[in-house]
């Protein structure tokens, strides 16, 4: 009922343009699969008064790979990452994380690009028509940490507000963990550095800026990655909590190492500590194991998701495994 | 016997009777047990060309929409309508003090004089019959006041497009006083909840079957060599339906027409009827396909059920055009399973097995059905059991018999017997030998009861433990609990449980069989379709009686007000009483059909004759043949000229009743089939994530008319079962009682990937009351499967999750990791 435009864009330029005219009343449209639902709960007090679909935009569904790096376009679907056999050959918890994404039909229409600039969860925050009016949208309170949080945060809230949504993307800790880029319509971003946790954003993207490409450099030989993956049903779900690792080892033992958790906290979590805990050491249950403590000491639970860090810590342990 | 004494009436009331005698059958089996055979409703279902209500489109409809409660309990304190009148397109508002709902309700009267009334009557607790269910009290169809959030309230639109209707609901403008309100059924007896309904002083509902005993139970104890006691809880789950719940209301003057998609169109007519004051001549409803039911559109006190079909028919009669009213999917949400339920169990029992006493309390939250003890009642030796069964009113939508009205009996029976073998370290397929039998009876009862009445003396529990053993191999794997790492670093558990088979003793309907005169054959009576693929088993019946052939039967369900509606599946009983409905008419249909060949043959006498494959013969001249075809070329209801067409049609009616709910002993039928079932899982103790890696069912179906469709309904069963032990659940906000998971992301039906392979195996042991000795199956799969899960992974880990769904984070919490 509610009336909107939509504008196919024909160039990121033209796209941008109009991100500007609309100011925050637009919203980008690729594969729709986060934003739709969204629209169609009504789960924000406005709703956008303008859709730019990037679909249009010839040149940004590719996968590549040229001089060790490879590139994937924004609007490239996780369908097609996750069974393409460079990524899976070279970027293994990267196509392991895109074939892990939610379900079939939904990894055919859903892009990297959207599956990174995906809004958080929150069942609150997303019940239908505004019902929770929560801080992230402008109201005065979490309900979420007063209620019934079995899938929210266990590192604390966003910075300053107290959000205890989690950010759920699969790709998100792969990309971290396999230190790729983001490339913009302005610039480009470490992926380490792309996400945060203001409570309106889910990453530092500017209002009229665009996701382009993903750059990701391919590991050295002596490294693997790995990726996996904690839900209740084996497939739909998005990730009660989920880790990627790329580990470096040579003679057996671990030189260097990327761990990156996500769905556990308000942005991709990067398990620091694990990886501290793990260099030096052979791929063996138990030090996978302590890493996996390390990653998750400075948890602070809440009353009804205390098991999310057993779980963190044994995705650590298991995405380390994964690499040996 | 129909004597000829008898009015007609008495005629058709006699034949009516179900017997207590084995139904051995008299035909050849050709088409019926036969595999490969096309089902009836495959091709268009398959093909999506099938219909349904929500497809359903007519000149000129509207969209109906109502206004469903933010708040868990409020009362509508202003209300202005006047910017959703102004919208373009809205062409009719609904408001909760329009004289046209004054006076409307949802639960209606036909149900109290039934079962509920009889059971006031027979426990002695009260002299008249109540009316409505004592489930919630009678509640206007649009009130200004909600009960629980999701609650139709307020306010109803009919506009041009269903997303007019939903902006003009936005456009209401509302003021509430939220209310307190209460979601846990312990929490709502503590003296200091808020009580929920006017003009009373707790909220306990008014409950018939408050306690049901047998025996003594302290004596039982006394004889005991163990006494057992634990806690358990059920959290509610989904009704669980794929087609979201429309009606179509259509005036026709002063007839009214409607497309119902219901699972019992028979009985919502009946209440439609009550409600709008409305001769139940002038209505007409069409049945056309459902996309689900499980239950969930037989409960009165249930909006989708009522509400909906009533306020269609106000915005239609004031609009002059036809309304179809529509649910989305998160309004479908709204509605519970019928355990939601915390069970209090004591149990005594000596060292070999045998159970001398069960002792329950289960507090239900807003649901009244099944106690939870019967199956006790029904199929062990138990002599001495005691249920104290209360419901209780929350702040949530009515719970019914959404998915099965036996889950209460299913997890307290799984649970005892489970609990039983853990606590006495035996392995539960002994102790369910050592305690089947039924009404405080052991097994030498049923054998005597099968000799006298026709039955073959078969063990059905020891024939189903040992198919289900044998598939699963039980004896080279069951092991103590906790005891067995698999290679992956996974535990390894198992389990059993058992029941009787159901159900063989209920259920009422009506068809008729028309022989057309080109010699095809059409079923005439409607039943709601809800996919268990009867038509198909009906069909068979019918081609073997009348000695034709399968694709020579075709069936007409949709339509209500030919004058014939089968059993609906409702009561957990469907080919078992509509089998012997359609039997009867077709024996009917064939003698009248003999007699007409008997004419055509001139010198033979009917009964001289026979029918086989679609050949009418002479018993002992069997090379004297006619097609059935050439019989019944003349035999037509009308044709319009020439004295050649001027032979009665070859048409019969039968009417069966087979039974009423909960009621086997009672009729003098005990439960002659069992099931067993079983299942392994691998728990992984890092995760607390539960695998199912294996399920192996056994029903005994007594006789298969349908074979894939028994394994159809099996692997169906198991697949929603499981699924409810392990991840499905609905999750309530503490501080506002809203429903948080009311979609089918964050409620997790478990998918078909989800768990391992399923073995369906059925037995045929004739031991049912059902045609030809059948038994059904569809709901009993599913229906034991849940409880299922607690046993096998007390079995992986040596902890007892009596607290289900049996998510990861209990798994962890069990093993002391969260």
């Amino acid at each position: 009922m509610k009336k909107f435009s939509h504008v196919n864009a024909l160039t990121i330029d033209e796209a941008v343009s109009i991100l500007r005219r609309y100011g925050d009343r637009a919203s980008l449209i690729a594969g729709g699969t986060d934003l739709l639902g969204k629209m169609k709960d009504r789960i924000l007090s406005r709703y956008p008064e303008a859709l730019v679909n990037l679909k249009t935009i010839p040149g940004l569904d590719f996968i590549k790979e040229e001089n060790r790096i490879l590139e994937i376009g924004a609007l490239t679907r996780l369908e097609d990452i996750a069974i393409d056999q460079t990524v899976r050959g070279g970027y293994a918890a990267l196509a392991q994380a895109a074939n892990r994404t939610a379900s079939p039909h939904l990894r055919e229409m859903g892009t990297i690009g959207g599956n990174i600039c995906q809004d958080i969860r929150c069942w609150y925050y997303r019940h239908p028509n505004n019902r929770f009016p929560c801080l992230r949208k402008g109201g005065g309170r979490c309900y979420a940490i007063e209620g019934d949080n079995r899938y929210h945060s266990i590192f604390g809230g966003s910075v300053e507000e107290g959000c205890y949504a989690v950010h759920p993307s699969d790709t998100a800790p792969a990309l971290i963990a396999l230190d790729a880029e983001i490339r913009t319509s302005k610039r480009t971003i470490k992926a380490g550095d792309f996400f945060q946790v203001e409570v309106t954003k889910t990453t530092v993207l500017d209002e009229d800026e665009i996701v382009t490409k993903i750059l990701v450099p391919r590991p050295p030989e002596n490294a693997k990655s790995g990726f996996v993956k904690f839900a209740l049903r084996k497939t739909i779900d998005f990730p009660i909590v989920n880790c990627a690792a790329l580990i470096s080892s040579s003679e057996g033992k671990v030189s260097a190492a990327r761990i990156c958790l996500n769905a556990g906290y308000v942005k991709p979590y990067r398990a620091s500590r694990a990886e501290e805990v793990i260099v030096g050491k052979t791929f063996n249950e138990a030090d996978a194991e302590a890493a996996g403590s390390a990653a998750v000491s400075e948890a602070k639970p809440l009353p009804h998701n205390g098991y999310m860090v057993q779980i963190a810590k044994t995705m650590v342990k298991r995405a380390i495994l994964a690499c040996g | 016997m129909a004597s000829d004494n008898l009015g007609d009436y008495e005629r058709v009331q006699e034949e009516g009777k179900y017997s207590l005698e084995a139904d051995i059958p008299t035909i050849t089996f050709t088409e019926i047990g036969k595999r490969g055979i096309r089902r009836m409703d495959g091709y268009e279902k398959a093909s999506g060309k099938a219909i349904y209500t929500r497809d359903m489109q007519l000149p000129g409809m509207l969209y109906g929409r109502v206004l469903m409660s933010p708040y868990a309990r409020a009362k509508i304190l202003r209300m202005d309508t006047g910017r959703a009148e102004a919208l373009p397109g809205v062409r009719s508002i609904m408001r909760y003090d329009d004289p046209e709902i004054e006076g409307r309700g949802l639960n209606g009267s036909y149900f109290a004089p039934g079962w509920v009334g009889r059971q006031l009557k027979r426990s002695g607790l009260v002299e008249d019959e109540l009316e409505g269910w004592g489930l919630k009290p009678v509640r206007p169809v649009l009130g200004d006041e909600a009960w629980y959030e999701g609650q139709p309230v307020g306010v109803a639109v009919a506009a041009d497009s269903e997303d007019i209707a939903n902006e003009a609901l936005r456009l209401v403008d509302m003021d509430w006083e939220e209310l307190p309100f209460v979601l846990d059924q312990e929490e709502a007896l503590k003296p200091d909840a808020p009580i929920l309904r006017p003009n009373s002083d707790s909220n306990l509902l008014e409950d018939p079957r408050q306690l049901l005993e047998v025996g003594d139970v302290e004596k039982g104890f006394k004889e005991a060599d163990r006494i057992i006691e634990f806690t358990a809880r059920r959290n509610a789950h989904l009704w669980a339906g794929a087609e979201m719940a429309s009606v179509l209301v259509r005036w026709r003057g002063d007839n009214l027409e409607m497309w119902l998609r219901e699972q019992q169109p028979y009985h919502a007519k009946m209440l439609f009827a009550e409600w709008m004051d409305l001769p139940m001549n002038r209505i007409t409803v069409h049945s056309p396909y459902m996309g689900c039911s499980f239950g969930e559109r037989g409960n009165p006190a249930n909006n989708p059920s009522n509400g909906m079909n009533i306020l269609a028919a106000l915005f239609s009669k004031r609009t002059g055009r036809p309304v179809k009213f529509l649910y989305n999917r998160n309004e479908t949400f709204f509605g519970e399973s019928g355990d939601m339920m915390v069970s209090y169990f004591k149990v005594g029992a000596k060292e070999d097995g045998t159970i001398t006493a069960v002792q329950i309390k289960n507090v239900f939250a807003v649901y009244m059905c099944t106690p939870g003890i019967e199956h006790f009642i029904d199929n062990t030796r138990i002599p001495n059991l005691k249920c104290e069964a209360i419901t209780v009113d929350v702040s949530k939508a009515a719970a019914w018999w959404d998915r099965c009205e036996q889950l209460p009996n299913t997890f307290c029976f799984t649970l005892v017997f489970d609990h039983v073998a853990a606590e006495l370290g035996m392995d539960p397929t002994e102790v369910a030998l050592k305690n089947d039998g039924y009404d405080s009876r052991d097994t030498t009862h049923l054998s005597k009861y099968k000799s006298e009445h026709g039955f073959p003396d078969r063990d059905s529990l020891r024939e189903c433990i040992k198919a289900g053993k044998k598939a699963i191999g039980w004896d080279e794997k069951w092991h103590p609990p906790g005891t067995k790492k698999l290679p992956n670093g996974k535990m390894h558990g198992m389990a059993f449980t058992w029941d009787h088979a159901w159900d063989d003793v209920r259920g009422t309907g009506s068809a008729a069989i028309l022989i057309e005169n080109d010699g095809t054959v059409s079923i005439i009576g409607q039943q709601a379709d809800i996919g268990v693929n009867p038509w198909t088993a009906y069909c068979q019946i019918v081609a073997d009686e009348l000695g034709m052939r399968y694709q020579d039967i075709n069936i007409k369900p949709f339509d209500l007000d030919q004058g014939f509606a089968l059993m609906s599946p409702d009561g957990s009983c469907n080919l078992c009483s509509n089998g012997i409905v359609l039997r009867k008419a077709a024996r009917k249909a064939k003698k009248m059909l003999l007699e007409l060949a008997a004419q055509k043959f001139e010198d033979v006498r009917p009964e001289e004759l026979d029918t086989k494959d679609r050949i009418i013969y002479v018993k002992s001249d069997p090379k004297r043949e006619k097609t059935i075809k050439e019989v019944v070329a003349r035999a037509m209801p009308m044709f319009a000229s020439a004295g050649y067409w001027s032979e009665a049609p070859v048409i019969a009616w039968a009417w069966h009743t087979h039974g009423v709910w909960g009621e086997a002993l009672e009729t003098g039928r005990p439960r002659l089939g069992r099931q067993s079932h079983f299942i392994e899982v691998e728990v992984d103790t890092e995760t607390g994530t539960v695998e199912v890696s294996r399920v192996v069912n056994v029903n005994d179906v007594g006789k298969a008319v349908s074979p894939e469709t028994v394994e159809g309904q099996m692997y169906g069963g198991s697949y929603l079962g499981v699924g409810r032990s392990l991840t499905e659940e609905m999750i309530w906000d503490g501080k506002t009682g809203v429903l948080l998971n009311r979609n089918l992301l964050d409620y997790k039906y478990a998918t078909m990937v989800d768990y391992g392979p399923v073995d369906a195996i059925f037995l045929e042991t004739g031991l049912g009351h059902g045609p030809y000795g059948a038994i059904g199956v569809g709901e009993a799969t599913a229906t034991m499967m849940p409880a299922l899960l607690g046993p096998a992974v007390y079995n992986a880990i040596g902890h007892w999750i009596d607290d289900f769904p049996i998510t990861p984070d209990k798994v962890l919490k069990a093993l002391g990791k969260a």
